[in-house]
């Protein structure tokens, strides 16, 4: 095999000289040395640096004979097989060998130097990631700048220089609303300074009151200061903190009313608000006449309804359905004569086509929003069976005057003196036929009025026709009844709607059936709501009952604010 | 028995020990034990009305927050110095890796679960994104360096370079003899670069269809008599040493800019959270 040495040299005018050495020879050594068949003057050599060798199969062996090798192809070597008609290209420090074959069949090594550097210098550009993309810094910095003056800048410069009297949003701080207003303040969205009045200011009582102008304190500032409990160390920690920042409280409107919590209603404030003062307020207020309550499952007090304890007297009094008091109304009316199925009311009331029996409905009826119930009205509910008809005069009936002893004691001093057809059955023992029987529409039972004053003696008289259901007494001298005082809302302080029980039997609650007096006071206790109702944490199956849903902190006559969503569920 | 220890430490001293393995996982366990704190402390404590970053426990929990991923944030100037010891470099990104995990508990239970489209989730989203892009970094540099390394076959970056230089050497000079059209696909191969594209070329698949595999398979088309000529034979050798170098490299670039890729998302995504964080804080108190 012939190697063929081509050197090419660059004369200074820029002109390639080449020379071709044929080398016949299985072997051709490289190095610094001056007798290598291939002498390379560079430093980086080894003065005996690789041999080039033929193979039988016509390839070629290029090995390294010192520590140090080669590159074929650019990849570091210190042995390597190349075939001539493929070629490849050695570099041997700063000078390249290029294998390529002859036609001839020689192999040729084009010899040249390397003219400086060009290595490395676009390394960066071709493997790193820099340059391909803007840089980390640039990038970093604008989009911190882009964060700060979108979400920072702008608002606070909108905010500083807006016009007070301008009721109008402030652009760019709607991306601070940390969420939706509830419900009652929708039409503040987007209107922040309307709360946020002055920056880094908490939002004041004062600022709430500007539009709430009717809510009232729960009770005297002095009172609601001693009532508060101090809380535990880390309250007083926390609030110590929070007054350092200028923050209100305790009992500012904010500590029970959080805003932003998201749309719709806002939600009642929690039990624990309540418990914070009526937990242990007996502890601090010693003259209250509230019982401690800090749940209604576990620590409640009995219920304490305001009834009349006295005859004819109007006065309400508190008093705990623990003591069982019996209610002075002035009136007389068993419930469980009137609600026996078998007794003769019920066989009156089928009579006069009012069902099989009484029910609580006949008389009870409720007020429209459905929370109470009407008066007994004696007109409507008792007269179309304790009738007040003492005479008729053709078809017209003669009544006594209801609610108007005066007036009853007159009409029956001129009523005549023969009873009336009516009264005949009453007054003779016997019975008549037709309409006027005891099975008839007008047949009316009511006590002898044998006419006079006499009769109104008797009408008043306890066993009399007034004296059924009226207690009587007299007044100055005169014939008259107990008032009577019927109580439309016995809870005061609390609040029950019998529309939200609708579902439930009366009898669940109002043990009417079994009472034989109108002095019992037929309301349910605090055992009996909590068959229900326990507090704000109730296990499953039981109905959760925070002090809202029957307390408000502002009270007001009507449902507590705790309620009113429930509601409209 | 004490020397057996002393030689024992000092054999782990010697022993490479990475920055997620660091002293037996000490931050690991930290971040644990600090997540595991929060967690108790958010069940535990009952605010009203609700958990939010407006309670005691959510100050708290911000506070903790905010310093955390200022202190995290500044790894880009501590790694600038190196150092030994307790305080080493290698503490510091191990600590910097299982705090900054540590953080999706601590923020996530200063929101109280409460994210809505404002500046305060903006912050949130941001710090899952820094969080994000950190696992994927911790991810591919636990992955790709094998890979890396594989495909280098010992060859530097210069190397590589320069082994594709010297294969379009001995293209052009191979392709001397050529005719014009064999010419013309040569020299689109040689305009082939390996780092030809953006992003997501870099990112794209290595094995991709270029000039230089166009020009093979036009060598391969070869007619009978010309597919015999010395000439054509070598310089479609050299053109398929090409692709293979071409390959090569574009793998290379390609595990390359996975190494990199989230570092362009993690700082400059740090550097937005540190903005929106300062517009979270000061945004809260202003609209208090």
């Amino acid at each position: 095999m012939t190697f063929r040495l081509r050197t090419v040299e660059t004369t200074a005018q820029g002109r390639a000289i080449v020379r071709d050495r044929d080398f016949a020879g299985s072997r051709v050594t490289i190095g610094r040395a001056a007798d290598n068949n291939l002498h390379l003057p560079d430093l980086a050599l080894d003065p005996r640096h690789a041999a080039i060798s033929a193979r039988d199969d016509g390839r070629i062996v290029v090995e390294a004979l010192g520590s140090l090798g080669f590159t074929l192809d650019g990849r570091q070597q210190t042995h390597a097989v190349i075939a001539p008609q493929t070629g490849g290209e050695l570099q041997f420090g700063s000078y390249r060998i290029t294998v390529s074959s002859e036609a001839d069949g020689a192999v040729l090594l084009t010899v040249g130097q390397v003219a400086g550097s060009e290595a490395a210098s676009d390394e960066k550009a071709v493997f790193a990631l820099a340059g391909r993309l803007p840089g980390k810094r640039l990038l970093s910095w604008l989009l911190g700048l882009a964060v700060l003056i979108a979400f920072l800048a702008v608002p606070v410069y909108n905010n500083l220089t807006r016009d007070p009297a301008a009721k109008q949003g402030i652009k760019g701080d709607a991306a601070w609303s940390s969420g939706p207003l509830s419900l009652a303040h929708h039409q503040l969205e987007g209107q922040c300074v309307a709360c946020h009045v002055k920056p880094f200011e908490p939002v004041q009582d004062k600022t709430c009151l500007t539009c709430h102008k009717d809510v009232h304190d729960h009770a005297a500032p002095q009172r609601i200061a001693g009532a508060r409990a101090p809380g535990s160390a880390g309250d007083q920690l926390q609030w110590r903190i929070a007054h350092s920042f200028g923050k209100p409280g305790p009992g500012a409107c904010s500590d029970c009313h959080t805003e932003h919590e998201g749309a719709g209603r806002m939600p009642p404030p929690a039990q624990a608000f309540c418990a914070d003062c009526h937990g242990s307020l007996k502890d601090r207020l010693p003259d209250t006449t509230l019982g401690n309550a800090s749940d209604f499952g576990n620590a409640h007090p009995q219920f304490r309804p305001a009834l009349p304890l006295a005859m004819g007297s109007e006065k309400l009094t508190r008093v705990s359905l623990g003591e069982r008091p019996r209610e002075a109304s002035g009136l007389k009316f068993p419930h469980d004569l009137h609600l026996d199925p078998r007794s003769g009311v019920s066989r009156m009331a089928q009579r006069l086509g009012q069902g099989s029996s009484l029910d609580c409905k006949s008389c009870h009826r409720p007020t429209a929003d459905g929370v109470r119930f009407l008066p007994i009205d004696m007109e409507r509910d008792c007269e179309s069976c304790h009738s007040l008809a003492y005479d008729k005069v053709g078809g017209t009936f003669r009544k006594l005057r209801h609610g108007d002893v005066d007036q009853m004691i007159a009409d029956l001093a001129v009523a005549p003196r023969t009873p009336s057809p009516i009264a005949v059955p009453i007054l003779s023992g016997r019975r008549r036929p037709g309409e006027y029987s005891s099975s008839g529409p007008y047949f009316a039972r009511f006590a002898p009025p044998a006419g006079g004053i006499g009769s109104a003696q008797q009408a008043l008289s306890r066993g009399g026709i007034c004296g059924e259901c009226h207690t009587p007494s007299a007044v100055g001298g005169r014939f008259a009844v107990v008032p009577v005082t019927q109580v439309s809302r016995y809870m005061n302080h609390g609040w029950f709607t019998h529309a939200a029980h609708k579902e439930e039997k009366c009898s669940s609650c109002h043990a009417a059936k079994t009472s034989a007096s109108s002095a019992d006071l037929l309301l349910p206790d605090l055992r009996s709501c909590r068959t229900c109702h326990l507090g704000e944490n109730a296990p499953r199956g039981k109905i959760s009952s925070g002090c809202a849903m029957c307390h408000d902190y502002h009270i007001t006559a009507s449902a507590p604010r705790g309620l009113t969503p429930r509601r409209k569920e | 028995m004490a020397r057996v220890q002393r030689q024992t430490g000092r054999q782990l001293d010697s022993d490479h020990e990475g920055f997620l393995r660091h002293r037996r996982f000490r931050w690991l366990k930290t971040a644990l034990v600090l997540c595991g704190i929060a967690v108790l402390a958010y069940a535990l404590t009952d605010p009203q009305p609700r958990p939010n970053g407006g309670t005691w426990l959510g100050y708290t929990l911000g506070t903790l927050g905010a310093g955390l991923i200022v202190w995290l944030a500044l790894l880009g100037v501590r790694k600038r110095t190196m150092t030994r010891g307790a305080w080493s470099l290698k503490a510091w990104t191990s600590a910097h890796v299982y705090l900054g995990l540590a953080l999706i508990v601590v923020v996530t239970l200063h929101t109280g679960f409460q994210l809505g489209w404002n500046v305060h989730s903006l912050a949130y989203v941001l710090m899952l994104l820094v969080i994000a892009s950190g696992i994927f970094g911790i991810v591919v540099y636990a992955v790709l360096p094998a890979a890396l390394s594989s495909n280098r076959e010992e060859m530097t970056q210069p190397q590589m370079l320069e082994a594709l230089r010297a294969v379009d050497r001995q293209l052009e000079d191979a392709a001397q003899p050529l005719e014009r059209r064999w010419t013309e696909a040569v020299l689109a191969a040689l305009a082939e670069s390996a780092a030809a594209g953006g992003l997501w070329q870099r990112l794209a698949s290595a094995n991709r269809d270029g000039a230089t595999r166009q020009a093979i398979e036009a060598f391969n088309r070869a007619g009978p008599d010309e597919a015999a000529d010395p000439a054509l034979i070598r310089v479609e050798a050299l053109l398929q040493r090409r692709a293979a170098q071409l390959g090569r490299m574009r793998r290379h670039v390609r595990l390359k800019a996975l190494l990199e890729i989230w570092l362009y998302v993690h700082v400059p995504a740090t550097f937005a959270l540190i903005a929106a964080l300062t517009a979270h804080v000061i945004s809260v108190f202003y609209y208090w």
